[in-house]
């Protein structure tokens, strides 16, 4: 099904979450939305005579009665973020008002914009390509600036610019087949220049190889720290928080089965948990607490696992430690490390103080790098982040990897053409270049409501 | 009724008289029909695909040059089945010759020697006759227009210039200028030709024999087999010596003076172009073609040239074997006007004026196949429009030409356009030898072909099934891998699996099973196609599959591109213009981007 839906009537929603706050931002857009607005602000200023690009503070009124005092942005098309006439808002943030506002444009004929409407007809109206789109989603939804950042590399087109490479050395590829098979009398000296395939193919295993990455950027990784009781889990886990200035947003029970706070580490969206102890329980709530504790552990991205420096070692700790078996990377911190009388920390650890914060960056880096599946960290490289573009590389990429082996065999030209021909086909379709109808689908119906 | 007597006109006037329709065909001259204006050999690469389908639509082509070749070569046998296309050298007088006797002997077309300078309509625009230079209203209810290089002609050569359509033939004048007066876009294009010279001033000792394929094969499905006399060709080189003389007086040539404004083709370029635009290239390749067995003249394939006579003998004779060269014609340019081809539906029939059919160099296309194949189009939809049927478009997954009209209305063309198999998106379904498999029933639906046809092409199918179900049945054996030792690492293996192995070919194995070897090679190659190339084709499939389902997606022709909301300015433009009839055909105008293919997505999804 196509969830593209009329691209010529005045819409408008709420483009900030639906939460009192200070500020709240309405969006509309659409051809005539500026007339719509016309009768409901107060007179010396007329949204439909502004002109584009302009702010103006006047009274919103329904009837006779004010509604609230607001800054209204005009955009005039094309020159606006859907290329439609359309506007923003700036309105207090209470509930009431916000409700009163967009009940009033609903009667004054705007009609609640769709999920991800107003990117849609940014799209449609040829104000960003297909890569754009999905750039614009992501951000919206970014959970870290790190995210952000990447997010907004997309946006400016950044992998659009790396597949039109791949693609731009394909066609050269092509094009020297072409003559091959077009001109059979001639002597051209047009072979297949596997120079060209090489680059295409390296562009292409490069930005498939930064879907992980993108995408724990994306969605974040959840972390455990686990350890005996006294460890220092929870100073390790207040301090990871507070240094995001995160809040702990959840509180399970009573019996403290586990804390949970969400962290920006190395701009990875971190989901911390701080465990129950481990420790021999014998009454019925630990025990299950206990459970609840491995749970947590085994299902978590990577782990964390504290030791008390002073203390060293016990049975438990490397009951623990050398019965891990999960896939899940586990780091092993020399805790207390701050403590007079600590004690040399065996090798494979990390030491830190989680009072002072001394080997805390170490211990962020390493936890990035290990998330990261060990792939070198930090660099400005665009990344591969939405499982379209992820399948579509692939499929590239397994195109340019039998027209390799075609080659190999001594395959005639009209076969590596074919080869070529659909590695295109996937690259073009990242950029949207080849139109179809179920990725705009797909792609639309997941944008929230607003942007 | 047909206007031009080219191989355009040829083939839409013998579909419309053999669909039954009285037919005329106006022609400038008696003497010119199916004449080759330029080289003398009919096929090549997608060319020599072109020719057949049109044989497999009932078309006259393949069996014209079938019964007049005088050298045959099957082109990029090395190069992959899917591009491999037949070419042969005619006997340019006898080609001519057999196809006006065809239009002579056809019932219901009668020819008559005439100009026409106009056309004539009724109050609603639609198609009623003609009017000719010596004042005679022929009419009809249908016309197709197939002008050539004839409508407002001029010729170049040097600092000559004067109006004509090919060297010795003046010009339909009036024409161009009543289309240009009635609304029509009318644009100017240029090709060009060579010299001509005589066959027994050639030192052919000094100049290199190409040589012609042993067999002669058919491009009809209904031709058994060729034995004709063989003329072989020679190749020879120009050099840096023919380069400077052609930069020494590159001014004087009417494309670099300025005076030729219209566009010539860059896949075809003249020996000057060559020169100036591949300053590197040491040599250029040229190919020394007889005319015909009747005629000494010879065609020199690589050196057309509108440079001046006296410039044109100086530097043909630098050439190798060529140095007493005496030529009997020179090369020349021509300019001429054509139609903006975006300017009809995928029937060929104009939007402006209905039951105006265009068809061939008028379409601002180049080649004598490119040509015929459009002809026969215009020729049987001119037939359906008098039927009150759906015109014939074939699709660009089922046949060259079908990749050819769209390219032409959708897309339109802005230097002579010629068919290249890099043109069509799933050419691996496109060989030259499933013509009649892919069309021959769209020419039985239509009328031009018989029972008899049909029944050929089943036995052909059936002989295809037979050799795959042998190939299958049988295993490599022992005395096998010794007469052949490719086929060693197969043993035991059927021969199926041995042919999936590039290094054997089914006439090898042919040559090992005698029941194998009884079919037809054409027959045999097809298989070895189907079996070679199964993976490939497969996926090729998928491809098509994907086009189909936009293709499927239909406009209705009311669709009114002006209300619509939601389009660029350009592309509201260009699509009015074009109307396209799917998704698919509107995803390929220039100009229009994806945005507005959503939006149509969006506009029809609507509607419904």
């Amino acid at each position: 099904m196509i969830v593209i839906r009329s691209p010529d009537d005045p819409i408008a929603a709420l483009a900030t979450p639906a939460a009192s706050s200070a500020l709240a931002v309405i969006r509309v857009s659409g051809p005539g939305s500026l007339e719509l607005l016309s009768p409901l602000v107060a007179r010396r200023f007329d949204p439909a005579a502004a002109r584009g690009h302009t702010i103006h503070r006047c009274v919103v009124k329904d009837g006779d009665e004010d509604v609230d005092d607001v800054l209204i942005a005009v955009y005039k098309s094309p020159k606006s973020y859907t290329g439609e006439d359309g506007a923003e808002i700036f309105c207090h943030g209470s509930l009431p008002v916000i409700q009163r506002l967009l009940s009033l444009l609903a009667r004054s004929g705007f009609r609640a914009a769709g999920p991800g409407e107003f990117t849609q007809r940014a799209f449609l109206n040829g104000r960003m390509g297909l890569t754009q789109a999905e750039a614009v989603n992501e951000i919206v939804r970014a959970k870290t600036d790190r995210a952000r950042g990447l997010a907004l590399q997309r946006l400016g087109g950044a992998i659009e610019d790396r597949v039109q490479k791949a693609r731009d050395a394909l066609l050269d590829l092509r094009a020297s087949l072409e003559v091959l098979i077009d001109y059979p009398d001639e002597q051209t000296d047009s072979g297949v220049d596997t120079e060209k395939l090489d680059n295409a193919e390296r562009i292409v295993m490069e930005l498939v190889h930064t879907y992980p990455q993108g995408r724990i950027y994306q969605e974040g990784v959840s972390v455990a720290i686990a350890g005996a009781t006294n460890a220092g889990k929870s100073s390790l886990f207040n301090l990871l928080l507070r240094q995001d200035r995160a809040i702990v947003s959840e509180i399970h029970g009573t019996t403290r089965d586990w804390l949970e706070g969400t962290a920006s580490i190395q701009g990875i969206p971190v989901r911390l948990f701080d465990t129950a102890g481990l420790r021999a329980a014998t009454d019925a709530l630990e025990i299950q607490g206990l459970k609840k504790t491995h749970e947590v552990i085994d299902s978590a991205d990577a782990v964390l696992y504290l030791v008390d420096g002073t203390r060293g070692m016990d049975a438990a700790d490397r009951k623990f430690l050398d019965g891990w078996q999960r896939p899940a990377p586990l780091l092993r911190v020399w805790n207390k490390s701050d403590l007079r009388g600590v004690l040399p920390a065996p090798e494979g650890f990390l030491t830190a103080s989680a009072v002072t914060g001394t080997g805390i960056d170490d211990i962020q880096r390493a936890l990035a790098e290990a998330t990261l599946g060990g792939a070198p960290f930090g660099g400005a490289e665009p990344l591969v982040d939405s499982e379209r573009q992820r399948d579509l590389l692939t499929s590239a990429l397994a195109s340019l990897k039998r027209l390799r082996a075609s080659l190999s065999e001594g395959a005639t030209p009209d076969l590596l053409a074919v080869d070529c021909a659909e590695a295109m086909d996937s690259l073009e379709e990242i950029t949207g270049a080849v139109t179809n109808a179920e990725v705009l689908d797909r792609m639309f119906s997941r944008f929230c409501v607003g942007k | 009724m047909v206007i031009g007597a080219g191989h355009a006109g040829i083939e839409a006037a013998l579909a419309l008289a053999r669909l039954g329709f009285s037919t005329i065909l106006v022609t400038q001259n008696l003497d010119a029909i199916g004449r080759m204006s330029c080289n003398p050999a009919i096929g090549g690469i997608a060319k020599g695909n072109l020719v057949r389908e049109i044989d497999a639509l009932g078309g006259q082509m393949a069996k014209l040059i079938d019964a007049s070749m005088i050298q045959f070569r099957m082109l990029n046998a090395s190069r992959g089945p899917a591009v491999q296309a037949p070419r042969a050298q005619a006997d340019k007088a006898l080609y001519a010759a057999l196809a006006r006797r065809s239009l002579e002997a056809q019932s219901g077309l009668s020819l008559f020697q005439d100009t026409v300078v106009d056309l004539l309509l009724d109050s609603s625009a639609r198609v009623r006759g003609v009017l000719t230079e010596r004042g005679n209203h022929i009419r009809a209810r249908t016309v197709v227009l197939t002008t050539g290089t004839f409508m407002e002609g001029r010729l170049f050569i040097g600092d000559w210039s004067a109006p004509g359509g090919r060297l010795g033939e003046p010009a339909a004048e009036g024409l161009g200028a009543s289309l240009r007066r009635r609304g029509f876009t009318v644009g100017r294009l240029k090709t060009g030709t060579p010299a001509r010279g005589l066959g027994r001033s050639l030192d052919t000792a000094r100049m290199a024999l190409q040589q012609p394929d042993p067999v002669m094969r058919p491009f009809s499905f209904s031709t058994e087999r060729i034995e004709r006399p063989v003329v072989p060709c020679w190749v020879t080189y120009t050099n840096e010596q023919t380069h400077r003389i052609i930069r020494d007086n590159i001014h004087r040539s009417p494309l670099y003076g300025g005076k030729i404004v219209g566009r010539g083709p860059r896949y075809c370029p003249s020996i000057e172009d060559k020169v100036v635009r591949f300053p590197e290239r040491a040599r250029h390749q040229v190919f020394v073609e007889p005319e015909g067995l009747g005629t000494d003249e010879v065609y020199l394939n690589g050196v057309s040239s509108s440079l001046p006579e006296e410039v044109q003998e100086a530097f043909l004779h630098t050439l190798r074997g060529l140095e007493s060269l005496q030529i009997v014609r020179p090369g020349y340019a021509v300019e001429y006007d054509y139609l903006d081809p975006t300017q009809l539906g995928p029937g060929l029939m104009t939007k402006a004026v209905d039951g105006l059919f265009v068809a061939g160099q008028t379409n601002g296309t180049s080649g004598y196949e490119e040509a015929a194949a459009q002809g026969l189009v215009a020729g049987i939809n001119a037939a359906l429009h008098l039927q009150s049927r759906e015109p014939l478009v074939l699709s660009r997954a089922e046949a060259y030409i079908g990749v050819m009209v769209d390219d032409l209305v959708t897309r339109g063309t802005e230097e002579p356009y010629r068919l290249f198999t890099s043109r069509a998106e799933y050419r691996l379904s496109l060989c030259h030898d499933t013509a009649d498999i892919r069309l021959l029933r769209h020419g039985r639906m239509v009328g031009l072909q018989d029972a008899g046809a049909e029944e050929r092409l089943e036995r052909k199918l059936r002989s295809v099934e037979e050799i795959r179900e042998l190939l299958r049945s049988r295993k490599v054996a022992g005395v096998d891998a010794d007469a052949l030792v490719a086929l060693a690492s197969h043993r035991g293996r059927s021969f199926e699996q041995a042919l999936r192995d590039p290094k054997i070919a089914i006439s090898e194995l042919a040559a090992r099973e005698p029941l194998l070897e009884n079919y037809a090679g054409e027959w045999l190659s097809l298989a070895e196609t189907a079996v070679k190339y199964a993976g490939y084709v497969r996926r090729q499939d998928d491809l098509v599959g994907r086009f189909r389902s936009l293709e499927d997606k239909r406009i209705p022709p009311g669709f009114d591109w002006d209300t619509a909301a939601g389009f660029s300015t350009e592309a509201r433009e260009k699509l009015k213009r074009i109307r396209p009839a799917s998704v698919g055909q509107a995803s390929r105008i220039p100009g229009v981007r994806p945005p507005d293919i959503a939006v149509i997505l969006v506009h029809l999804r609507r509607a419904r």
